[in-house]
């Protein structure tokens, strides 16, 4: 171990550490820095993180320089201050400052170093350098190189994390523009990271770009539901519902990275895709109903002496948490006294698949869980025994706790054909469906919360168990599994709400929408 | 579809292995494929020395853009690059280039003469300001202590030699 002092703190650090690792990550220092970030390999190319070390007459860059026993540094003297000024003076002189229509607005390190370090008076008399603007560089990422730092953040990413090298610095001097090799696009699985990590507006999401000012959007950490990885995550918010996902870090799981696949997660929990109240036909006639209301009929239809037993049967997907599953399966096994509980699959054949980085071929956060409560309840079945029991009349009734996100389950239309042959089906759902909604018969629908808007546990591929917690609430009638399995058994349960309720600041979202046809 | 020649292949795996890493290679085989490519750096250069050289086309790009000695666009028989900096701008670089691009029958720095066979660049010093003004033409030797018939007259001798 090699002693050391930063700013007046004394500290021990390992052989190898770099100044910028022991300020930010062991000592927890302010320093000033663009070009490093810890999962890429060090460039030392902004000369923002300048420290002094005693004995030494120059300035020294933080991240490229190893500490050494005895070492004593310091960024908060005024020779370093200068200097950071004018390496941003630097930084700015050809930007564009064009901060009223920018996305990083708000998030930005130029406009945070320069709030710090400004030097607030320009002593440029030369027309700024013009560069590309709005360029298309892939299908998910806009560049906008006047306002490119130049830190090669994101061509280190695309080198040395998805090694695609699709992005380099072209060009020389204050000519230079990140691009792609003759135009080609930007197109990786993992693309979106490289607008997380540049740390100006120069690399903009086409999903997020001009659809909400940071400022106006709060933050909720959770675990992605895309996969079967579980990447940590934090989504942004307000009252108008969700607006993106952005990886946040975990050694064991992610890192500092997530797919973009999974960043289109939270499209699914928006009201527009939701199911708002329950739908039930009795006697040929639909209604809606309060979800608790239908919830409680239905768990009188299966705990009635003449439906119960092993003519039900309940249809399980990886999407929902290990408290749901505990609670839905307990109901079946001991109050309607059947084991007839079915795991459906997804996709079988690329179940486990594996990019080599992140992304698993198990589209589904929680299977494992899954596995495992099914173990615990000694339940053994196979998908056929329900379709060969649906077509003998064995089985009657079906309830299915169905997937959230259904972009996933290719095969969701077959599957609510082949149910749809119950004579009672019973459809818990997050999200609405054409297909549902098209079904005929004795059909209920009730709506379910998604993993934004409850607590629970999911297993990842690993057998890692990681928690999410409850942070807002979008359809505020929708019920977890958990609740769902109460109301089965006749108890009034309430649904909890989360702490923040989306819809409530704007009277106007639905009730103006309907308002043609009231 | 541009491809080296036999003997230029081998030249580009020879200098990789010159080297510890191949990445440094990669100036001397633009430098080759430039010359194959009559002249200038096209992206199926780039291409085609991505794949010989086994490096991605975005790293050979960089390096081709940041040198000024690669072309990027097609340039004529002769690519004439005056010195346009400190010395060689006092002892009248500029005005020369006017007038030899004026007896050369090109507008433009950059485009390249209707006969095909000039195309001018201004560019830095090329480090032999005792001989002011100065040019090269391609890759040959200097030619220095210009003056405006030197100039004139190599334009035509050039034309003549090209038998135009
Ligand atoms: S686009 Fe962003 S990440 Fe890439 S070099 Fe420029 S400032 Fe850095
Ligand atoms: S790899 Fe999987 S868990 Fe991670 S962000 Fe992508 S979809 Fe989500
Ligand atoms: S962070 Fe050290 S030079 Fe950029
Ligand atoms: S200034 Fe022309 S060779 Fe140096």
């Amino acid at each position: 171990m090699l002693q050391c002092t930063i700013n007046g703190k004394e500290l021990e650090v390992k052989p190898g550490t770099t100044i910028i690792e022991a300020m930010k990550l062991i000592a927890h220092e302010d320093i000033a820095h663009y070009c490093w970030h810890p999962g890429l390999p060090v460039a030392g190319v902004c000369r923002l993180c300048v420290v002094e070390i005693e004995g030494n007459p120059r300035l020294q860059i933080a991240c490229n320089t190893q500490i050494t026993d005895g070492m004593k540094i310091t960024n908060q003297s005024e020779k370093v201050k200068e200097a950071v000024k004018w390496g941003l003076d630097f930084h700015l002189i050809n930007h564009p400052l064009d901060c009223p229509i920018c996305d990083q607005a708000g998030e930005c390190e130029l406009q945070n170093q320069y709030m710090k370090f400004g030097k607030y008076d320009s002593e440029m008399a030369e027309p700024k350098v013009k560069k590309h603007k709005v360029v298309d560089l892939g299908p998910r990422v806009v560049l906008d190189s006047e306002r490119c730092i130049l830190c090669s953040r994101c061509v280190r990413f695309t080198d040395e994390v998805t090694k695609t090298h699709e992005l380099g610095i072209f060009n020389r001097g204050d000519r230079s523009e990140i691009g792609t090799f003759n135009g080609r696009p930007l197109d990786n699985k993992y693309s979106l990271n490289t607008v997380d990590i540049c740390p100006v507006g120069a690399l903009t999401s086409k999903d997020f770009r001009f659809r909400q000012r940071v400022w106006f959007l709060k933050e909720h950490q959770t675990i992605c539901t895309g996969c079967s990885t579980g990447c940590n995550v934090k989504v942004s918010y307000n009252k108008e519902g969700l607006f993106r996902v952005k990886p946040v870090y975990n050694e064991q799981v992610n890192g500092y990275w997530m797919c973009d696949e999974g960043r289109d997660v939270y499209k699914y929990v928006n009201k527009p895709a939701r199911l708002l109240d329950a739908w039930m036909t009795t006697a040929g006639r639909g209604e809606w109903l309060h979800p608790l209301t239908a919830a409680k009929k239905v768990g009188e239809f299966l705990r009635a002496p003449e439906n119960k037993g092993k003519s039900v049967a309940l249809v399980l997907t990886g999407q929902h948490t290990l408290e749901e599953y505990e609670a839905l399966i307990s109901f079946f096994k001991n109050e309607v006294g059947t084991d007839r509980i079915f795991h459906w699959v997804n996709n079988p054949e690329s179940m486990n698949d594996f990019d080599g980085l992140l992304i698993r071929g198990d589209k589904n956060p929680n299977t494992k869980g899954l596995l495992e409560t099914l173990e615990r309840h000694g339940i053994k079945t196979e998908w056929k025994e329900l379709i060969d029991g649906l077509s003998t009349g064995a089985i009657r009734t079906v309830v299915v706790a169905g997937p959230e996100n259904q972009a996933v389950y290719p095969d969701f239309k077959a599957k609510v054909l082949e149910l749809s042959k119950a004579q009672k089906l019973v459809w818990l759902t997050a999200c609405k469906n054409e297909e549902l909604e098209r079904l005929q018969g004795d059909v209920t629908l009730i709506p379910l919360k998604t993993y934004i808007e409850k607590d629970g546990t999911f297993v990842n591929y690993a057998g890692l168990r990681q928690t999410v917690k409850k942070g807002l609430t979008v359809v505020a009638n929708a019920m977890s599994l958990v609740e769902v399995a109460e109301a089965f058994k006749g108890v009034d349960v309430r649904p909890e709400e989360a702490p923040f309720k989306v819809g409530v600041g704007r009277v106007n979202n639905e009730a103006t929408l309907q308002r043609g046809s009231l | 579809m541009f491809k080296l020649s036999e003997e230029g292949l081998n030249y580009v795996k020879s200098e990789m292995a010159r080297y510890e890493q191949k990445q440094s290679a990669i100036i001397r085989a633009l430098y080759r494929a430039q010359d194959e490519n009559g002249g200038w750096v096209s992206p199926e250069v780039i291409q085609h020395l991505s794949e010989v050289m086994d490096i991605p086309a975005s790293h050979i790009e960089e390096v081709a853009t940041f040198y000024t000695m690669f072309n990027k666009q097609p340039v004529g028989k002769y690519h004439i690059q005056v010195c346009c900096t400190l010395s060689c701008a006092m002892a009248g670089g500029r005005e020369l280039t006017d007038l030899m691009m004026k007896e050369a029958g090109c507008s433009k720095l950059g485009e390249t003469s209707p006969d095909g066979l000039f195309t001018f660049s201004k560019v830095e010093c090329l480090g032999s300001c005792g001989t002011a003004p100065m040019l090269q033409i391609n890759r040959e030797p200097y030619i220095e202590n210009l003056d405006e018939q030197k100039a004139i007259q190599l334009i035509r001798d050039l034309r003549a030699k090209a038998g135009k």
